[in-house]
Parts: structure tokens; C-alpha cells; sequence
């Protein structure tokens, strides 16, 4: 390849040698042939014969082919010189035909070099070519010529790949034969992609495109797309990773296109409780509650729109069981260049959140005001209502009321006892939530208690009741309060017991243990665990409409109880078997505590 | 008969309670006196002083604490038995405070038995 060397600096290479032996001895042998056919006096000797060392010598050093010339001209000259000195116009011919040598040799000189940057400019497009460029015989796969990119790329040397085979170079047979059959089609390929193996063994990805440049030539170029294959395997990675993350959000992430359900990831699946492909395709806005569908309208109305803004809404879902949902939505807008935009929500499950919102908001100062201000006015207008039904009932003969009659007022009297005693337990409650109820406390015996507010309550003509409490077991607490919470939960287990209703109270002994334990239990129906956190929770006018309160003829008391006993540091525990009962355990603090913490029920 | 009947002097603005008192307390065997506000209630006070007064908290232009407090400034009337019968239910820290042993407290609504007992237990 060195004759294509732009490379000025002279150098003497080993063709050079044999180039210039050629030349001297083609000089020479001229020389000796014109010498001889002089001086035998041979008038036929052509000095033609000197174009052989001078063409010889242009073809291959272009300009310097005419110092050759140059040498034959004087040679030649200095033979007619010798031989014919005396005849002026023989030197005369002879130095116009040397003349020729020197013309030819610059003419000649003039095309080659032209010929030569020519394909100089061609063999360096092809050897610097920024892709692979191979050419092999059609037949046998004899590799002819590579560039400089196709070498680099696999890592052989030119020698190396002289002696090679083409189809040799794929990865595997597979590669191979794929190639073979796209070779065999006849026509030129474009864009084949395949496999090569590199000197190391290592695969190199590349797209092979081929043309037939004659008979038996095949030129192909070659294209790296390694680069491009790591980078398609690194967003392969980066899919992967969007996809798990998608896959196991705990929200829920749905696409919606056309308003349709384009995508859901299983956290939505487990929200709404449909599988994807229960829901892919439907409306999003048929699984929404009829009374926010209104509101979703509005909503997904802009989503229409070319630009649609972030929004932020709440709307309430019907699950596939049926079951009411609350959720966050945020609507994010997928714009794509022609498209209609699609719009990404995800669905932040508010349902618990709420619920537990519910049951830890607490009534502020103002809202315990206007408890206690109702709860107030509410107290009066008994009044009457109680005093005259109760005079009524205590003197029949002067009002003139009959049994019927009475009976009649024997129920208004319970209602208004129950009203009354509502009103009551919300304004302890208000002022519970307020902390103005400070603990009295006193030591007293305890069984004498629960028998006194059996008697009270006429517990005893409702139900069965076995008591199992120490007879000399004292509490240190606040008797009135600790005496309501009893109440209560008898109150509470004769309530919900089965008929033949049957009911024990048992005190815990366990001398070591810091906290007196009382066990009420019924043989009820059981609580379920919803149920759990209701009993316990005062209602609050906002949540009404959410819950159905089946606990509703206890009212209050079982939230006040909690409350007292959270003041003595206490808690109580319910354990329910459905169908057996439900045992309500109350834990007191032995000991007096010094205003400490009030652990949760 | 009727200068036995001990005498119960109740203050109280609304009418309706005024009418059933009336009749419970005359069927109690007591001689009620009604009186609808704290100044005509001082009056009678100083004119025929009561066995017990039955005195509402909520009441115009004089309140019942008011009331409590000129009719206890005056000697002659800190005996007197007062049961504070009211809807109110922040009266007990102020009853606490005042450490008044012929004071009382009645909840409304009360039924004619917890009136009963609760008019015994102060009734000199």
C-alpha cells in the first residue's frame, strides 16, 4: 500500500529496488542494442526501444520517469555522437527524437498522476470510511480487502483478514446460515442485522448492507450498532425498573386514552377489585359513584382539551364487591406530538386514611361549645314533657287514665328517659374532650359496687348474671366513673346477649400483675372488627351519613367508658368469637398513677 | 292547714316549668310560690322568707348567681335552703368555689321522684 502514501519523505523500499534494478538494466540493454546496431552500421536500430526504460519508469514514478528520459536522450545522443560525428544532420534528427523521449515521458507523467490521485481519493473514502468496509468473493467468502474501521471493529490485522473466510467471522451457525440465505436472494441487502465475533471471541453487533460490484465480488459495508444494542439494553434496564415500580406501587396508577382505561397496575386491580383486563377498555367514570359523577365529568371534561391541566380531586369508587371507596386522584396530562393526549391518574386509596381521620378528629372548643349549648337547650323543654308524664302515670284515677293509656305513657316516659340520658352522656363527653372532669378518687369495695348497679339498673330481671369477684377486693379510683364504665358494659352485654341471655363478670386475680382486670362476657353474636372501632366512637354529625350505627341504644356510654378509664391510666380490650359472645375486659391500674401517659385502648 | 305547708319560692323565666312546678310541688304537700325573675324573687324573700327556694342560673335581668349572691349579703337569709335547678352543666365548679352547705343542684329534666327526694334532703 506504501505506493499510495501521501508521505513526500523519500524512501527506499524494497519494490523500489527492484523498480530501479529494472529500469537501470532496460537503460542499459537499450544502450548496448542501439551501440551494436551503430556500429555494425545498421541504419534499421530504432531509438524507440528507449520508451521501455521511460515508460517503465513514468508508469511508476511519474515526473522522474523524465530524468530517465533525460539519461536515454543523452545516451543516445552520445551514441550518434560516436558513431556518426561527422554528419551534422544526423544530430540534428537525433536531437529532435530525444526530444520525443522527453515529451512522451511528460505527457505520460502528467496522466498517471492524475490517475493516481484519483483513485488515492477513492481508496482513502473507502479505507477511512467511518463504517466497515469489506470486499469478498461472492463464491468462496476469500475476504479481498478490508478498511481500517472493519479491521479495528473485529480486531484482526490486514494479514490476517487476507487469509480469511467471510462467512467465517458470524457469531454462530445460526448467524451463518441467515446470511448465507440472504446472500443466496441475489439481490443487493440493506440493514441486515447480525452478530459478528471479534479476534477476542467477543460478539460485535452490526448491520451488514451488500451489493454485487461484479461476477464474483461482493462489496458490503458494516455499521457498529454495539453502542446503539447497550443502549438499547440500558433503556431495556430502565423499562424494566418503570415497570417494576409501576407493578408494585402501592397506588394506584391508571392511563386513560379517550377516557377509556388504557392501563391499570395491580395496585388499582386491588383497589377497585377488578383484574386489568377486566377494566382495560371501560370507562374509568363507570366505576365511579353516581353522586361524584357529576363532579368527575367536570373533571375529566378539560382532559379533553390539547393542554389539560394537573388537577387534584376526591372522588368516591364503587369496588367490584360493591363497596364504597374513597381516593385521591391526581390527573397528570401524557402529551404526545399527534397524538390525543392521554392522561396519567393515580389513585391514592383514601378510604382507611379517612377512617382513621374519623375516629381521631376530636370536636375543638367551639364545636364543644355548641354541644354543650344544644345539649342545654335540649334539657328544658323535657322538663315538662317528663314531669307531666310522670304525673300523669302516679295518679291515674284524677287524670282518668286508663291501663291502655298508661301503657301508652309508661313507653313515652322510657323515650324520654332515653333522650335524657343521651343528652347527658353528650355533654359529659364534651366536657371530657375538654378535660374539665377531674378523678376523685376514694378506695371502696367493688363487688359491693357491680351489685348495686345491678340492682339499679334491673339487670337482673333482663338477664342471667354471674358474678365472680372477690369479695374484699377494693379499687383505689373514681367510684362515680368506674361505677358508669361497669355500668355501661353490663349495660352494653345485656343489650347484645342471645336469649337465654346469659352474662358473667369475673375479676382477674393475678397478685403480680400491675393493672385489676374485670371481664364482662356475653354469649351475643359477637363483634366483628369494623364493628370494633365503632363502638367505642362517638358519632360524629360529618360521618353520620358513612356509617350505620347498629350500636345506636347504647349512645354514647361505651365512648365515655373508654374515656374514663384512658383517665386512670387504664384501657379496656374486647375479645369477640362470632356466635359465642364478646368479653370486654377492663384494665385498671393498680396503683394511683401520677397524671402519666394514657395508653390507647 | 295551709300555714303548715312549708313554703317553696321557685324563680324560674320559662313558663312552661313554672305550671308544672306549680302542680308538683302542691301535690308534694308544699305551698309553691312563683316568681319569673331574681328582683320580684329578692322582694318576696325580704317580705315572707320561703322554707326552700328553687332558683334557674339562666334568667334575665338577674341571673341566678346574682340572685344567690344578694340574697346570701343579707343575714337574715343565709340559711335558706337554695337548690340550683338548672340545665347548665358548668354550675359545679362555681357551686364547688362558693363551699355552701344549704346549697343544692337538680339537673333538668328531673322526674317528680329525684325532685321529691332531692327537696327532702335540703328542707330544713
Amino acid at each position: 500500500m506504501e505506493r499510495y502514501s501521501t508521505n513526500r519523505e523519500y524512501r527506499i523500499s524494497r519494490p523500489d529496488i527492484i523498480h530501479l534494478l529494472v529500469i537501470v538494466a532496460l537503460t542499459l540493454c537499450c544502450i548496448i542494442i542501439t551501440a551494436v546496431s551503430f556500429s555494425q552500421h545498421m541504419e534499421t536500430a530504432y531509438p524507440q526501444i528507449f520508451f521501455f526504460p521511460i515508460l517503465y519508469a513514468t508508469y511508476y514514478y511519474t515526473w522522474r520517469g523524465i530524468i530517465v528520459a533525460g539519461v536515454c536522450a543523452v545516451a543516445y545522443e552520445a551514441l550518434v555522437y560516436l558513431y556518426f560525428s561527422q554528419n551534422a544532420f544526423s544530430l540534428g534528427s537525433t536531437i529532435f527524437q530525444t526530444l520525443i523521449f522527453i515529451c512522451v515521458a511528460a505527457g505520460v507523467a502528467y496522466f498517471i498522476e492524475k490517475l493516481k490521485i484519483s483513485e488515492t481519493r477513492y481508496h482513502s473514502i473507502f479505507e477511512f470510511a467511518l463504517h466497515g468496509a469489506v470486499i469478498f468473493d461472492k463464491n468462496n467468502f476469500a475476504i479481498r480487502l478490508t478498511n481500517t474501521r472493519f479491521k479495528t471493529l473485529l480486531g484482526y490485522s490486514a494479514d490476517e483478514l487476507a487469509r480469511m473466510n467471510f462467512s467465517t467471522l458470524f457469531l454462530n451457525s445460526d448467524e451463518q446460515h441467515r446470511f448465507f440465505t440472504e446472500l443466496g436472494s441475489g439481490e443487493d441487502i440493506k440493514n441486515f442485522d447480525t452478530v459478528l465475533v471479534t479476534k477476542t471471541g467477543a460478539p460485535c453487533h452490526v448491520i451488514l448492507s451488500w451489493s454485487m460490484i461484479d461476477e464474483y465480488g461482493v462489496n458490503c459495508s458494516v455499521v457498529d450498532i454495539n453502542e446503539c444494542q447497550s443502549l438499547r439494553t440500558v433503556l431495556d434496564d430502565t423499562y424494566t425498573q418503570y415497570e417494576q415500580v409501576i407493578e408494585n406501587s402501592p397506588i394506584g396508577i391508571v392511563i386513560l386514552k379517550d377516557r377509556k382505561i388504557l392501563f391499570a397496575n395491580p395496585a388499582f386491580s386491588t383497589f377497585s377489585e377488578y383484574k386489568p383486563d377486566e377494566i382495560i377498555g371501560t370507562e374509568l367514570s363507570s366505576l365511579i359513584h353516581n353522586d361524584d359523577l357529576e363532579e368527575f365529568h367536570v373533571f375529566a371534561n378539560p382532559l379533553e382539551t390539547k393542554t389539560p391541566p394537573a388537577l387534584i380531586a376526591e372522588f368516591r369508587f364503587i369496588s367490584k364487591s360493591g363497596g364504597t371507596k374513597l381516593a385521591m386522584l391526581f390527573f397528570t396530562p401524557i402529551i404526545q406530538k399527534g397524538h390525543n393526549p392521554a392522561v396519567l391518574i393515580n389513585i391514592v386509596d383514601s378510604t382507611e386514611w379517612e377512617k382513621q381521620l374519623g375516629s381521631s378528629r376530636q370536636p375543638n372548643e367551639e364545636q364543644r361549645d355548641i354541644i354543650k349549648a344544644v345539649a342545654q337547650e335540649l334539657r328544658t323543654p323535657l322538663q315538662p314533657i317528663m314531669g307531666y308524664l310522670h304525673l300523669l302515670i302516679q295518679d291515674p284515677m284524677t287524670y282518668g287514665i286508663t291501663d291502655e293509656t298508661r301503657q301508652i305513657l309508661d313507653r313515652c316516659i322510657k323515650s324520654v328517659d332515653q333522650e335524657r340520658q343521651i343528652i347527658n352522656q353528650m355533654l359529659e363527653l364534651s366536657v371530657l374532650d375538654s378535660g374539665d372532669a377531674p378523678l376523685e378518687y376514694s378506695v371502696f369495695p367493688v363487688l359491693d359496687l357491680i351489685r348495686k348497679i345491678i340492682e339499679t339498673g334491673g339487670y337482673i330481671l333482663k338477664a342471667e348474671i354471674n358474678i365472680n369477684v372477690p369479695q374484699e377486693l377494693t379499687f383505689e379510683a373514681d367510684v362515680h366513673k368506674i361505677s358508669m364504665v361497669i355500668d355501661a358494659m353490663i349495660a352494653n352485654a345485656v343489650t347484645y346477649s342471645k336469649p337465654p341471655k346469659k352474662i358473667w363478670i369475673i375479676y382477674r386475680i393475678a397478685p403480680l400483675h400491675p393493672f385489676h382486670e374485670i371481664e364482662i362476657q356475653d354469649n351475643g353474636l359477637g363483634i366483628t372488627d369494623s364493628q370494633l372501632d365503632e363502638i367505642f366512637t362517638p358519632i360524629q354529625p360529618a360521618d353520620a351519613h358513612k356509617q350505620k350505627r347498629k350500636y345506636d341504644r347504647v349512645g354514647f356510654s361505651l365512648a365515655i367508658a373508654k374515656k374514663y378509664i384512658q383517665m386512670h391510666g387504664g384501657y379496656i380490650s374486647v375479645d369477640s368469637i362470632k356466635n359465642i359472645g364478646s368479653t370486654f375486659t377492663i384494665h385498671i391500674p393498680k396503683q394511683k398513677p401520677d397524671g402519666g401517659e394514657h395508653p390507647e385502648t | 292547714m295551709n300555714t303548715l305547708k312549708p313554703k317553696i319560692l321557685l324563680v324560674e323565666n320559662d313558663q312552661a316549668i313554672l305550671q308544672l312546678m306549680e302542680i308538683l310541688l302542691k301535690n308534694m304537700g308544699y305551698e309553691p310560690v312563683l316568681v319569673e325573675n331574681g328582683i320580684d324573687a329578692l322582694q318576696l324573700v325580704r317580705r315572707e322568707p320561703p322554707a326552700m327556694i328553687l332558683l334557674d342560673i339562666m334568667m334575665t335581668p338577674i341571673s341566678g348567681w346574682e340572685f344567690l349572691e344578694r340574697l346570701r349579703s343579707e343575714p337574715a337569709h343565709k340559711e335558706i335552703p337554695v337548690i340550683l335547678f338548672t340545665a347548665s352543666t358548668t354550675v359545679m365548679e362555681r357551686m364547688a368555689q362558693m363551699n355552701d352547705p344549704r346549697l343544692g343542684i337538680l339537673h333538668k329534666p328531673v322526674t317528680p321522684s329525684e325532685l321529691k327526694r332531692s327537696i327532702e334532703q335540703y328542707l330544713l
